[in-house]
C-alpha cells in the first residue's frame, strides 16, 4: 500500500475521488459511472485498475449471453415466417386442396396484398412440406393434412415468432430459455433468426477499506498544477500533486525554424555532389568583357546572341581592359582566318574595341575562359555555380536573372564519351534518371550534345547543353595537347523539378509563407 | 533558332519512301532539329543555326537520304559552266557586293515556292542579320533579259510595281507604302541612291534589300530561275547563294545550274561558287575526340552518310570532301561531329573520366559564406534570395541616398531591372515590406554578392559577397541586431568595435560603421523612419550589413596567426 501516507490519509486525483464517491453513492455499472464523469469506457479502466491494485474497488466481471436478432428475423417478427404466409394463401384460396402450381403463388400474393419474396415462397413450401401440412408434386402444391394439424402448426410458428420478439425486446438469453426452452433457441439460431453473443458486464463496489476511509474523511484529492517548478522538484512535494492533463488536440502557436532558403539549400546540395566527382570551384566576374564572353568563345561579332535582344550591354561603366595584347592577337587572327589552329576562321574584320565593351555575363563560361587562361593545360576540372543575366521580362517562364552550373573537364586523354558519362553520372546522384543524348549547335564546342531528363509533368526537357570546346577556342588560350570537355546546365530548372516549382520566379520568392512552408529539398537519392 | 514548316508529304515524294511519325522524329532529332509539332501534313521543327541547308525541305529530304543510306555521298549537281548571262556591277558603295546564279528545268509546286520562299526568309533573318548584311532574289528567268545591271539609282528615278501590289511606285513610295520598306527602309533610307536590278530592257528585277518585282515574280509556270544576293560581305553573299542555288536545284528535272559572270569594275567573278572544300581527316583524330574505336572504313561510311565524300589518301588518312551549302565545316572538328551524327550519339557509351588525383574543392568564399549562414541560421534567421538585378530608386532614392554610380545597363526590359545592387539591405527592406501579414517579428538575412564600379579593375567593377540582415518587429531596438553581430563575431573569434557615423538610410545616433583591426567591415544601425515610409514599412527595422569577403580575410589572418 505503498501510497497510504503516515498520517494515514489516502490521495486520489480528482477523478479517482469522484469515482469513488458514484460507486458510493450506489452506481455499480461502469457504464453508467463512464457517462457520469463523461468519459470513455477505456479511460475509466485505467483508473479502475489503478484503484483496484490499491485496494480501493472491487471490479466484478461477469459474461452475459444474449441473442441477437438478425435482419431476417425482425422481419418475420412483422410479417410473420414464410411458411405462415404460404400457408395463408393457401388456406384462403379454395382451390387449395385440389392443388394450386406453384408458380402460381407470386400472384396471388400481390393480388392479396401479402408481402412474400420469391425466395420466401421457397422457404415457405420446404418448412409445410417438412411438416407434412402441404404437399408437392409436379409443380402442384396442395394442402395435405386435416384442419387439427394446421392448426397446430399454425400454433407453432406463432410461438417461434413469440420466441424472436421476446428476443428482440429483451435480449438476455436465460430469459427466453426460460420462457420457451432450448430447443426453440436452437431452431430458432439453425435458421439464422438470432445469432448468440456475449457481453461482459463490469460491478463495481468499494472494498470494506475504502469504506472506512470514506467514513472517517481519509480520502483526500490531490492539489492540480499546471506548471512543474522547480520547487515542487526540489522539494519532493511532486509526488502530493497531479499534474494537469494536456488536450493534445489544441493547435500549438507557430514557430519559424531559421533556416536556409531551399533554392540556396539545393544550390548547396549541388556544389557538395560537383566537389564528390572531383571538381574545383571557380569563381569570376558578372560584370564581364564582350572579350571573355564571347570573343574568346569563338562567337563572331556580328553573331545574333550578341544582339540588345539577348546581351545586356552596360550604359555604364562602358568599357574594360584586356592587358595581354598577344591574346588579343591571336583571337583576332583566329575570328578573321583561323590563325595557326586548321580553322577557316568567321572571315570578317575583328574589332578590338568591339571586345572590350562591358556587358553583363550571358554565361559562365566566360568564368571557364578565365580558369582556362590562368590554369592552361593540365589534368583538372573545375565547375562555377553562379548566376548569369539575359534581357527577359520577369514571367512564369523567363528570368533575366539565373543560375547556371557551368564545368570543364581538362586532360589529355579526355573525350565526347567522357562528356556523356559526367552526365549521367550527374544525373544519377540527382536522382533525374538516365538521360537522352542528341546532336546539338553551340559556336564554341564541337561536338555539341544536348542532354534530356525527364520530367513527370512536362515529359523530356533540355537542361544538359555541353560539348568539347573547338580548337579556334583551344589554341589562343594556349591549350594545343588537351582537350577540354565543358557544360552549361541550366541548373534552374532542375531546381524546379527537384523542389516541384512551376513559376521560375518562385525560386527568388520574397513570400516569407513560401519559403517556410516549402519542405526542405533533399535530394532522395543522397539518403539512400 | 529558326523554326521551319514542311510538308510531309512534300517530303516524303523528295526522298522516295514513306516515313512513319516516329521514324520522322528520330531523323529529325539526329540531324539536331526538334520537332514542335506535327499536325496533319505540317510538320514544324526547330533547326540549329548552323545548318541553313536544312531551313527548308530540299536540303533536309537530301541529308535524310544519306542517313537512310538512300544516297550516300556528295550531291553533284549539273552545271552549265559556260556563262551566258552577265551581271554588270556598278559602284554600288555601301552595299558593294553580288553574286548571282540561275538554275534550270525546275518544276515548282505551290509547295517548292513556299519552301523556296521560307528558305529566303530564314537566311534573312539569321545570317543575313535581318537583310542588313547580305539579301536574297529570286526571279522567274523567262521575264528578264541579261545582261544585268546592280546599281544604284535615285529614289526619284525608280519606278516598278513591288512584289504583291499592283501600282508602279518610286523609291520613297516603296519605303513608305509597302510592309518590307517599312520594316528594312532603314538600310538605305540615309543614302541618296538606292541599289537597284535592272534587265537589258530596263524591267526592274528587284531593289535590294527591300523588295523584288511583281513582274518577275516565280510562280508554278515558273521553269528556270535567276538568284542573286547583294550585300556588305562577300563571303556571306557567295555562301548564301550556295545554300539557295542547292536546295532550289533539288527541285530539278533533272536541274541544270547555270553559272554567272559578275563584272565588278576592277574584276569579274563567276558565281555560284560550288566547288567542294577538301579537308584532310585523320582517323586517329576522330576516335581520340570521341572516345571510341572506329576503323577507316567505318568512319568513311558514317561521311558518305552525312553526304561527304570520302577517299583515302593513306592507311590513316581521308581527304573529305565538304558540299558548299554547308558553311558550319570550318575546321576538322566539325567532320568529327558528323560521323558521331551519323552514327547515332546512342552508340557512343557514356564513360567516366578516372577520377583526379586532386580532390574537389568549394571556393573559399562559399565555405566562408556558408559557416555564416549557418550561424544566421542558429540565429533564427530565415534565408532570402534576391535578384542582383535592381534599380536607382531602390538601392538609391529610396534609401534617402544621393545619386551615385551603378553598374547600369543600356537596354533595360523593365523599370525594375536596370542595374546591379551595390548593397543589400534595400533588398531585404523589400522582403520585409512584401511579408505584412506574414506577422511579426521578421527576421531575414541573405548572404549574396553586390557590385561595385571600380574603375581600378580590368572589368571596371568588383563583386563583393555581403551578409546583411534585417529585425523587423513592432519593439525591435538596435539592440537586438547589435545582439546578433556580437554573437556572429564571437563565433567566428573576432574582436570588433564600432564608430559612430552619419548615414542617410538610418536614424541619426543609431548608426554605426563596425571595424575589425581599424577596417571598415559593414554597417548597423535603426532605418529611417523615411526609409520605412517610402517601402510602405510600418514598424522599425533593424539591419546590419557586413563585407564577407574582408570578414574572410580577417577571419584568415587571425586564424593564421593561432595556428
Amino acid at each position: 500500500m505503498w501510497l497510504i501516507v503516515s498520517c494515514g490519509e489516502v490521495t486520489l486525483s480528482e477523478r479517482e475521488y469522484k469515482i469513488i464517491n458514484l460507486i458510493g453513492r450506489g452506481i455499480k455499472d461502469l457504464d453508467k459511472v463512464a457517462s457520469e464523469l463523461g468519459l470513455d469506457k477505456s479511460a475509466l479502466m485505467r483508473d479502475l485498475a489503478g484503484l483496484e491494485s490499491r485496494g480501493l474497488v472491487k471490479v466484478t466481471r461477469k459474461d452475459v449471453k444474449y441473442l441477437e436478432v438478425t435482419e431476417e428475423g425482425r422481419r418475420y417478427i412483422t410479417l410473420g415466417l414464410p411458411e405462415e404466409r404460404v400457408l395463408k394463401i393457401l388456406l384462403e384460396c379454395s382451390r387449395a386442396r385440389e392443388g394450386i402450381e406453384v408458380s402460381e403463388l407470386p400472384k396471388l400474393c400481390r393480388e392479396r396484398g401479402i408481402e412474400v419474396s420469391s425466395e420466401e415462397v421457397k422457404i415457405g413450401i420446404q418448412y409445410l412440406v417438412r411438416a407434412g401440412v402441404c404437399s408437392i408434386e409436379r409443380g402442384i402444391i396442395k394442402i395435405a393434412s386435416d384442419e387439427e394439424s394446421v392448426k397446430r402448426f399454425l400454433e407453432s410458428c406463432s410461438r417461434l415468432r413469440a420466441a424472436l420478439k421476446l428476443a428482440e425486446e429483451q435480449g438476455l438469453k436465460s430469459k427466453v430459455v426460460e420462457v420457451f426452452g432450448e430447443d426453440l433457441i436452437a431452431t430458432l439460431k439453425r435458421r439464422k433468426l438470432v445469432r448468440e453473443k456475449v457481453r461482459t458486464y463490469f460491478t463495481l463496489e468499494l472494498t470494506e477499506r475504502c469504506r472506512e476511509y470514506l467514513n472517517k474523511g481519509l480520502l483526500k484529492v490531490k492539489p492540480l498544477v499546471t506548471r512543474l517548478t522547480p520547487e515542487l522538484i526540489t522539494s519532493g512535494k511532486w509526488r502530493e500533486v497531479e499534474f494537469k492533463k494536456i488536450d493534445f488536440s489544441i493547435p500549438v502557436p507557430v514557430v519559424h525554424p531559421g533556416r536556409k532558403h531551399p533554392y540556396m539549400e539545393f544550390l548547396d546540395y549541388v556544389r557538395e555532389l560537383l566537389i564528390s566527382m572531383g571538381f574545383e570551384e571557380m569563381k569570376g566576374p558578372h560584370v564581364e568583357l564582350e572579350f571573355w564572353n564571347f570573343d574568346i568563345l569563338f562567337q563572331a561579332q556580328d553573331h545574333p546572341a550578341r544582339e540588345v535582344h539577348d546581351t545586356y550591354f552596360l550604359k555604364y561603366p562602358r568599357e574594360g581592359i584586356v592587358r595581354d595584347e598577344e591574346l588579343m592577337k591571336r583571337v583576332a587572327a583566329v575570328h578573321e582566318n583561323g590563325w595557326v589552329t586548321g580553322s577557316r576562321g568567321w572571315g570578317y574584320r575583328w574589332d578590338p574595341r568591339r571586345a572590350l565593351r562591358l556587358v553583363l555575363r550571358t554565361q559562365t563560361t566566360a568564368v571557364s575562359m578565365r580558369t582556362l587562361y590562368e590554369r592552361g593545360e593540365g589534368e583538372y576540372r573545375c565547375f562555377a555555380l553562379d548566376r548569369v543575366f539575359r534581357p527577359e521580362t520577369l514571367d512564369p517562364k523567363h528570368s533575366m536573372e539565373f543560375y547556371q552550373l557551368e564545368g570543364i573537364i581538362v586532360g589529355r586523354k579526355i573525350s565526347f564519351k567522357h562528356l556523356l558519362g559526367f552526365f549521367v553520372e550527374f544525373c544519377r546522384k540527382l536522382g533525374l534518371g538516365r538521360p537522352k543524348f542528341k546532336p546539338a549547335y553551340f559556336p564554341f564546342t564541337e561536338p555539341s550534345v544536348e542532354g534530356f531528363i525527364h520530367h513527370p509533368k512536362l515529359g523530356w526537357i533540355e537542361v544538359l547543353p555541353g560539348g568539347m570546346f573547338r580548337p579556334e577556342v583551344l589554341l589562343p588560350l594556349g591549350i594545343k595537347n588537351c582537350r577540354v570537355a565543358a557544360w552549361g546546365i541550366g541548373i534552374d530548372r532542375i531546381a524546379m523539378t527537384v523542389l516541384g516549382i512551376d513559376d521560375i520566379r518562385d525560386l527568388f520568392s520574397k513570400d516569407l509563407t513560401f519559403l517556410r512552408r516549402k519542405p526542405l529539398p533533399l535530394i532522395p537519392s543522397l539518403l539512400r | 533558332m529558326p523554326v521551319v514548316d514542311v510538308s510531309w508529304r512534300d517530303l516524303e515524294k523528295l526522298l522516295g519512301k514513306s516515313l512513319t511519325g516516329e521514324e520522322l522524329e528520330d531523323l529529325l532529332l539526329r540531324l539536331k532539329c526538334e520537332v514542335e509539332s506535327i499536325e496533319d501534313d505540317v510538320v514544324r521543327y526547330e533547326a540549329t543555326h548552323d545548318r541553313p541547308d536544312l531551313f527548308s525541305v530540299e536540303g533536309l529530304a537530301r541529308a535524310m537520304k544519306g542517313l537512310l543510306e538512300l544516297e550516300l555521298g556528295l550531291r553533284r549537281f549539273r552545271l552549265q559552266e559556260r556563262p551566258i548571262a552577265i551581271v554588270e556591277v556598278e559602284n554600288v558603295h555601301y552595299r558593294p557586293y553580288i553574286a548571282c546564279a540561275i538554275v534550270r528545268n525546275l518544276e515548282l509546286s505551290d509547295e517548292a515556292i513556299r519552301q523556296m520562299m521560307n528558305l529566303q526568309e530564314k537566311l534573312h533573318i539569321t545570317y543575313c542579320r535581318g537583310r542588313r548584311k547580305a539579301s536574297i532574289g529570286v526571279y522567274d528567268l523567262s521575264t528578264i533579259r541579261p545582261p544585268i545591271r546592280y546599281t544604284l539609282v535615285r529614289p526619284d528615278d525608280i519606278k516598278f510595281t513591288p512584289l504583291g501590289h499592283t501600282q508602279p511606285m518610286n523609291g520613297y513610295e516603296i519605303l513608305k507604302y509597302t510592309e518590307q520598306g517599312r520594316e528594312y527602309g532603314y538600310i538605305i533610307a540615309n543614302y541618296d541612291k538606292y541599289p537597284l536590278l535592272i534587265d537589258s530592257e530596263g524591267t526592274v528585277l528587284s531593289m535590294p534589300p527591300i523588295v523584288n518585282s511583281e513582274d518577275t515574280k516565280v510562280t508554278e509556270k515558273t521553269k528556270d530561275v535567276f538568284i542573286d544576293v547583294t550585300g556588305t560581305d562577300l563571303k556571306t553573299v557567295l555562301d548564301m547563294l550556295n545554300v539557295m542555288v542547292c536546295n532550289i536545284a533539288e527541285r530539278g528535272k533533272p536541274e541544270i545550274i547555270e553559272l554567272v559572270m559578275v563584272k565588278y569594275r576592277d574584276r569579274e567573278i563567276l558565281t555560284p561558287q560550288l566547288t567542294p572544300l577538301r579537308w584532310n581527316l585523320e582517323v586517329r583524330y576522330v576516335n581520340e575526340n570521341l572516345g571510341i574505336e572506329l576503323s577507316r572504313e567505318e568512319v568513311t561510311k558514317c561521311l558518305l552518310k552525312m553526304r561527304h565524300d570520302a577517299r583515302e589518301l593513306s592507311s590513316e588518312v581521308l581527304e573529305v570532301e565538304v558540299a558548299p551549302y554547308r558553311l558550319d565545316v570550318l575546321h576538322v572538328i566539325d567532320l568529327v561531329e558528323d560521323v558521331a551524327m551519323a552514327l547515332g550519339y546512342d552508340n557512343i557509351p557514356p564513360e567516366l573520366p578516372e577520377q583526379p588525383y586532386v580532390s574537389g574543392r568549394e571556393a573559399p568564399i562559399e565555405v566562408f559564406s556558408r559557416a555564416v549562414r549557418n550561424v544566421m541560421i542558429g540565429l533564427g534567421f530565415q534565408e532570402v534570395a534576391n535578384y542582383m538585378m535592381s534599380n536607382p530608386d531602390t538601392l538609391l532614392r529610396k534609401m534617402r541616398l544621393p545619386p551615385q554610380p551603378l553598374v547600369e545597363v543600356e537596354n533595360p526590359k523593365s523599370e525594375k531591372y536596370t542595374c546591379l545592387r551595390n548593397w543589400l539591405v534595400p533588398g531585404l527592406l523589400e522582403v520585409v515590406a512584401y511579408n505584412k501579414v506574414a506577422g511579426y517579428p521578421i527576421k531575414v538575412f541573405e548572404v549574396g554578392d553586390v557590385v561595385i564600379v571600380d574603375e581600378a579593375v580590368d572589368n571596371r567593377a568588383r563583386t563583393e559577397r555581403h551578409l546583411a540582415c534585417t529585425i523587423a518587429d513592432p519593439k525591435a531596438t538596435i539592440t537586438d541586431v547589435l545582439v546578433v553581430l556580437r554573437a556572429l563575431m564571437t563565433t567566428l573569434g573576432l574582436e570588433y568595435r564600432f564608430r559612430e557615423v552619419e548615414h542617410p538610410s538610418f536614424i541619426p545616433g543609431r548608426c554605426a560603421e563596425v571595424l575589425v583591426d581599424d577596417e571598415v567591415i559593414g554597417i548597423v544601425g535603426e532605418v529611417h523612419p523615411e526609409v520605412l515610409t517610402n517601402f510602405d514599412i510600418p514598424v522599425p527595422v533593424e539591419v546590419m550589413e557586413i563585407d564577407l569577403t574582408k570578414l574572410m580575410r580577417k577571419y584568415s589572418s587571425v586564424r593564421e596567426v593561432l595556428t
